[in-house]
């Protein structure tokens, strides 16, 4: 009785009240900030807000990889950082070391084929369809003789380590997870964090174990200086690039979960697998598209990460702080949710870049830039207390 | 003929049987993965290339028990404990002072004599009296580095960039702050932790102190990503770097912005003069027979002489006792290592009279070279 006497109560003036004033107080800041030190100038916080979304973008795209594999079977994929690794690794050698000779050209190309494959089917739907097994064989044809005969440009190379790293997604989740769809959650969560393990040292092995230039020749890693109320900014175009692809990337994901059948087999066997299975979805293979989907797009944050630092760390360490990052700020959005991810990503880009620019170092006060990677945690942590169902997750009631 | 064969056989077996009795094991503990790798191969092929030139001592053959601490600091302590159960007679061993020091904690404790080949940070020395190394300490790079800077570079004003979770970094930044401002220049300091990728927070600290040259004191794995995203957000300061940016992974890893980058490190035959000069061009000579010169650095030389001081300190000890080895590592005076003499008489475990080099990284198009500037010694 009493719990029906409860009724949410709205009060939308309270959010525009906290936005308006954050807003208010972040100006006040920059002004004083100013007067302090000519160099607080107008591009000092230009140049801040266009890295916190470069760097946003790159935890958003990641983040949706842990979010949707969340979403469908309740698994952290502590995996999924060392999947970014791959990756940037796998495009580093397709721009870096092409031509290949042609049995490595053969073998990645039937990796390729092998996840175009799998996208044709989202189109036509049956697995045997033979215009998707002409389709494959034609990229497969293609793909071997670009390999084997040109070098190709980084955006090339982005492309095809998607399909690479999409099908490495789905391989760890065939051999993995899939053998433990019916294990307690613990049993997952270990394996979990075994494939990164072996990730990591298969990387050390078979990649590099040292820092690794990422200099792809691209007009994007030019510099790029413009005036900002009269003084100059300095930032290369991937602060363009990396927010366009990511925009593309993610409007093409939405895309495909609102418009698609798979799309919607795959809200159904998020919200109950059982139910869909009943309804005559197939669960495994829903589960499979949605490792190949999160790969794909952790495989280009990687290369986007690659291009906006020029060099990317051994295989050991490169995916593990981005990752865990990333996964905290699928949690601040509130896990499980598509949209979330990407509120969440850019929200902790702003918070590692543009926080840390209006508490820089000045005469007084030595700064906040030393705590940036705790940011990261500490907000989802204060989300966690506040709003456990993250900032635009919805209701937690309905995920249990 | 045959029964020559057969007895040349069975006295070769014998010898040989003779010899695997009479072996002696000397651990090695050394970055042979992880951030530091580069550095700590290198250092590795010039104990291996040193342990061919002198592979016995007193009439027993050398052993080198390697162990790959893997770039850190547990990674160090667990092959600390691994050489102490194996019974070792002495160490070598590391390359960076966070991974020397805890070892030297392992070592000291069971009277096991370690030699750190890289450690710069006068702690190591200070752990125990077991504990020696074969390079300066960062009291001496930071001085020379802070001359370097007002002096030549006539800077007034610098930006220090220090690795808040290194011991090296740490402790060279301290002393080159002390040295700088000692000459009346103004420092700030600026902090990042191991395996920092994104410096724009750092560097917006450094947009209201507006140096006019920046210091370096950590290592290439996150040098490689701080020096173009400096030089692409307009700060075309000179960069001066310590020992540690002396690993090809700082112009490999981050391209032609490390144009006219420059480092105080190890001397090579280069800056070295006299007698070791010709030492260490001959040790050169041997070392190219069995590696690339691309391999080989100022840390090989250190490596080396790592190795030849302790087969020194055996010999006059003429035992393997872990005591004895000490006293005569102690006693050591005018040793001629291919790194400069090595004296560990009235010192600390720190050798005297120590020469450091001044090398510049020079791009032209994408290669790049390492050129040596000059030679600094301690006087």
């Amino acid at each position: 009785m009493a719990a029906s006497a409860v009724v949410p109560r709205r009060r939308p003036w309270a959010l525009w009240l906290v936005v308006l004033g954050g807003l208010g107080l972040i100006t006040w800041r920059m002004l004083y900030l100013h007067g302090v030190n000519e160099a607080f100038n107008a591009a000092f916080f230009a140049g801040a807000v266009v890295r916190s979304l470069q760097l946003g973008s790159l935890y958003a795209l990641i983040a949706l990889g842990y979010t949707m594999v969340y979403g469908i079977i309740r698994l952290i994929n502590f995996a999924h950082g060392e999947v970014f690794m791959v990756g940037a690794f796998a495009a580093y050698f397709l721009f870096s070391r092409t031509p290949f000779s042609w049995p490595v050209a053969l073998l990645v190309a039937a990796a390729i084929a092998f996840g175009v494959l799998q996208f044709l089917n989202f189109w036509r739907g049956r697995a045997r369809d033979p215009i998707v097994l002409a389709g494959a064989l034609v990229v497969f044809a293609v793909v071997a003789f670009a390999l084997a005969s040109t070098q190709l440009g980084w955006f090339w190379a982005m492309v095809a380590s998607m399909f690479v790293t999409g099908v490495l997604g789905m391989t760890i989740d065939r051999v993995a997870y899939r053998p433990l769809r019916g294990a307690p959650r613990n049993s997952m969560l270990i394996t979990a964090i075994a494939v990164s393990f072996f990730l990591q040292n298969f990387g050390i092995l078979a990649f590099s174990n040292r820092q690794t230039p990422f200099r792809p020749a691209s007009f994007f890693t030019g510099p790029l200086q413009f005036q900002v109320f009269g003084e100059p900014l300095f930032t290369s175009w991937m602060i363009v690039l990396v927010p366009s692809v990511t925009a593309v990337l993610v409007v093409a994901l939405t895309l495909f979960v609102t418009r698609t059948r798979l799309g919607k087999a795959m809200r159904a066997t998020a919200q109950d697998a059982e139910t869909a299975r009943m309804m005559g979805v197939n669960v495994d293979r829903v589960i499979a598209t949605t490792f190949l989907l999160g790969s794909m797009l952790a495989a280009a944050a990687g290369v986007l990460w690659g291009m906006t630092f020029g060099s990317i760390n051994q295989p050991a360490i490169f995916g593990i702080l981005p990752g865990i990052k990333a996964f905290a700020a699928a949690v601040i959005g509130g896990i499980g949710s598509l949209p979330g991810a990407v509120v969440g990503g850019v929200l902790l880009g702003f918070l590692e870049n543009f926080l840390t620019a209006l508490f820089p170092r000045t005469e007084y006060f030595s700064g906040i830039t030393e705590y940036k990677d705790t940011f990261a945690f500490l907000a989802m942590i204060v989300i966690l207390l506040v709003r456990p169902s993250g900032i635009v997750g919805e209701d937690l009631s309905e995920k249990v | 003929m045959r029964r020559i064969a057969v007895t040349l056989a069975f006295a070769l077996t014998l010898g040989g049987l003779a010899l695997a009795q009479g072996t002696i094991k000397i651990g090695v503990f050394l970055e042979l993965s992880g951030r530091m790798a580069v550095t700590g191969n290198d250092t590795l092929y010039g104990v291996r290339v040193a342990n061919e030139q002198q592979p016995t001592v007193n009439g027993a053959t050398v052993e080198l028990s390697v162990c790959d601490n893997a770039s850190t600091p547990e990674g160090s302590v667990v092959c600390a404990n691994r050489f102490v159960d194996e019974g070792v007679v002495a160490v070598i061993g590391s390359y960076s002072s966070s991974h020397s020091i805890p070892a030297a904690g392992v070592l000291q404790p069971a009277g096991v004599v370690m030699v750190s080949t890289g450690s710069t940070n006068p702690a190591t020395t200070q752990v125990g009296d077991y504990i020696f190394r074969i390079p300066y300490t960062d009291q001496f790079q930071g001085a020379v580095a802070a001359q370097y800077a007002h002096n030549d570079a006539g800077a007034s004003s610098v930006a220090i960039f220090r690795q808040q979770d290194d011991d090296y970094s740490v402790g060279l930044s301290g002393f080159f702050k002390d040295a700088f401002e000692a000459l009346g220049g103004r420092t700030t300091v600026l902090d990042f932790t191991a395996n920092t990728v994104d410096f724009s927070a750092q560097i917006n600290n450094l947009r209201s102190f507006n140096p006019d040259f920046i210091y370096y004191t950590g290592f290439c794995a996150e040098a490689a990503s701080l020096v173009p995203q400096l030089r692409q957000q307009g700060f075309t300061q000179s960069i001066l770097g310590g020992d540690a940016s002396d690993d090809t992974q700082c112009p490999d890893g981050g391209g032609a912005a490390f144009d006219g980058f420059t480092f105080t490190s190890f001397g090579e035959p280069e800056v070295l003069t006299g007698a070791a000069a010709e030492r260490a061009a001959e040790f050169r000579t041997a070392f190219e027979k069995s590696y690339t010169l691309d391999h080989f650095t100022g840390f090989t030389l250190s490596g080396a002489d790592a190795y030849k001081v302790l087969v020194q300190a055996i010999t006059d000890a003429g035992s393997t006792d872990h005591a004895a080895i000490r006293d005569a590592l102690a006693n050591l005076q005018d040793f001629p290592g291919v790194s400069g003499d090595i004296t560990y008489v009235g010192t600390d475990g720190t050798p005297a009279n120590r020469v450091m080099g001044l090398y510049a990284y020079q791009f032209s198009g994408n290669s790049w070279t390492k050129a040596v500037l000059k030679g600094i010694s301690l006087e």
